[in-house]
């Protein structure tokens, strides 16, 4: 037992082949099924993530040296360590950050609002059509709970994805970038962004200077109107409307109500009726 | 305006018609649409409020009516609009009545002006719920179709709806107790419809001279 051990999801996008068998092993583990894809035109099975399939390898196509190059790059939940879809969400229970620091849905609790769509600096969330209910990654928490690596590792066949404690995994990918710089690859660096507070799926990439290329944002970071909403917006609207019920009773305590006076006192008399015509 | 005097009660005291059948109905339509919204949106608001969604058959059920209770609020404020847009004009007289509004508050009401059908506060509040409930309704939409909508809009739709939601409920709870506790007579007004002769002189003078033509 002893201290909770936070565990990590490497993706060293330099030996990414293509092969997709980490799409496939999300698929069958999650027991998603398989339907045929939107062809774009492109290898990539399918333009974009949906409720039902959380682990897309983009084959971001770039122009390098007058030839086509790909940036492979597998496009999933990025397990925060400082969540922006945690953040948004308005039902107790339904994003939870486990012991070892993935950020897991459940959807018993999800009502289907989608701020956490909003709230994520990846646009990772993804609602299922009918029940309305947000689905993503899960780093195969229900694998790794009982000691064994997610799925899409598992099946990776170029140790492009490692699975381990998140220390060890930094140490690794710092190395990787290390000996990608030597052979040639100056700008190699690795993708941990620090305006979340880090993620625990980090990336090696040959082109860190370039993250966009690899269709991962420059800079995210939880949104500041995110950060006003869930401060002072809450906390003043609060005080606000609290203030005004406290504040009306204590008028009344004060002043009472506004009878209509000697207006009415003289009308259960009706001396003074008015002029008819 | 045509005067109407109500004489089924057993009092000697005359009344005087305040709001139409139909005038109260849409008030209470808006009432009940804004209370139910106003809860939904509070259990939304926080997870520390969403305990409020048991009494509305919980967050699911929530979330896929609240929009629902908003846009027929819309509906019922865009009828009380078509009605009275033009009697809650805010004229010389109701600026006046604005800025003694402390005196009112104080029931130190020497030296106001007499006001309309409706005075400065209550004109105040309709046209800053006409402007709420639009800035409500378009941020709202956003966020009912967070799929259709990109991801900058709706942060700006999230820190509007809510603020504003908030502004407006606020308004909406002094509204409550003006017409309840502070300004007796005033519940009835809007229930039965019916105000007394008096109560018209001594809180719309102008409007009791009008209806009564003298």
């Amino acid at each position: 037992m002893g201290e909770p051990v936070t565990v990590a999801k490497l993706i060293d996008t330099s030996t990414c082949i293509g092969c997709k068998a980490c799409e496939a092993a999300c698929q069958e583990w999650n027991d998603h099924g398989f339907r045929i894809s939107d062809f774009d035109g492109t290898y990539q099975t399918r333009p974009d993530l949906s409720h039902d399939f959380w682990n897309l390898i983009r084959f971001n196509e770039l122009d390098v040296d007058g030839g086509m190059a790909w940036h492979m790059a597998k496009y999933q939940c990025m397990h925060c360590v400082d969540p922006g879809c945690l953040r948004a969400c308005p039902s107790p229970g339904a994003i939870v950050v486990r012991e070892n620091g993935t950020v897991d849905f459940e959807d018993e609790h999800c009502i289907g609002c989608g701020y956490c769509m909003t709230g994520c600096p990846f646009d990772v969330p993804r609602r299922h059509p009918e029940s309305k209910k947000v689905y993503k990654c899960t780093l195969c928490s229900d694998r790794t709970a009982v000691g064994l690596e997610p799925a899409c590792v598992k099946a990776c066949p170029t140790s492009c994805l490692t699975f381990g404690r998140r220390e060890d995994l930094l140490a690794e990918a710092e190395s990787r970038a290390q000996t990608l710089r030597e052979d040639g690859f100056e700008r190699a660096g690795v993708y941990n962004p620090e305006g979340v507070g880090g993620t625990n799926v980090f990336y090696v990439l040959a082109r860190a200077d370039r993250p966009e290329d690899y269709g991962l944002p420059r800079d995210p970071r939880i949104h500041w109107a995110l950060r006003f909403w869930q401060g002072p917006v809450k906390w003043l609207g609060g005080l606000l409307l609290l203030g005004t019920a406290i504040g009306a009773f204590f008028h009344y305590l004060r002043y009472g109500p506004k009878e209509s006076g000697h207006a009415v006192e003289n009308a259960v008399e009706p001396a003074v009726e008015p002029a008819q015509d | 305006m045509p005067s109407r005097t109500l004489s089924s009660r057993p009092s000697s005291r005359r009344r005087i018609e305040r709001y139409s059948f139909y005038e109260r109905s849409v008030h209470w339509l808006a009432a009940l649409t804004f209370v139910y919204s106003a809860l939904t949106g509070l259990a939304l608001f926080s997870p520390k409020l969403l305990w409020i969604a048991s009494v509305f058959g919980g967050g699911e059920v929530l979330r896929g009516w609240h929009p629902w209770g908003g846009v027929l609020f819309s509906v019922a404020l865009a009828l009380m609009f078509l009605k009275w847009a033009r009697q809650m004009r805010i004229d010389a007289d109701d600026r006046k009545w604005l800025r003694g509004a402390h005196r009112y508050a104080r029931h130190d009401d020497e030296g106001l002006p007499p006001s309309g059908k409706f005075n400065g506060g209550q004109k105040l509040l309709f046209w800053l719920q006409v402007l709420a409930t639009l800035v409500l309704l378009s941020s709202g939409v956003v966020l009912w179709f967070p799929e259709a909508t990109g991801q900058g809009l709706r942060l700006a739709a999230i820190v509007l709806h809510s603020s504003t939601a908030v502004l407006s409920m606020s308004l909406i709870v002094l509204h409550v107790y003006m017409g309840t506790a502070a300004v007796p007579g005033s519940f009835e007004a809007m229930t039965r419809g019916e105000v007394s002769e008096e109560w018209a002189r001594e809180h719309h003078a102008k409007w009791s001279r009008e209806v009564s033509g003298s």
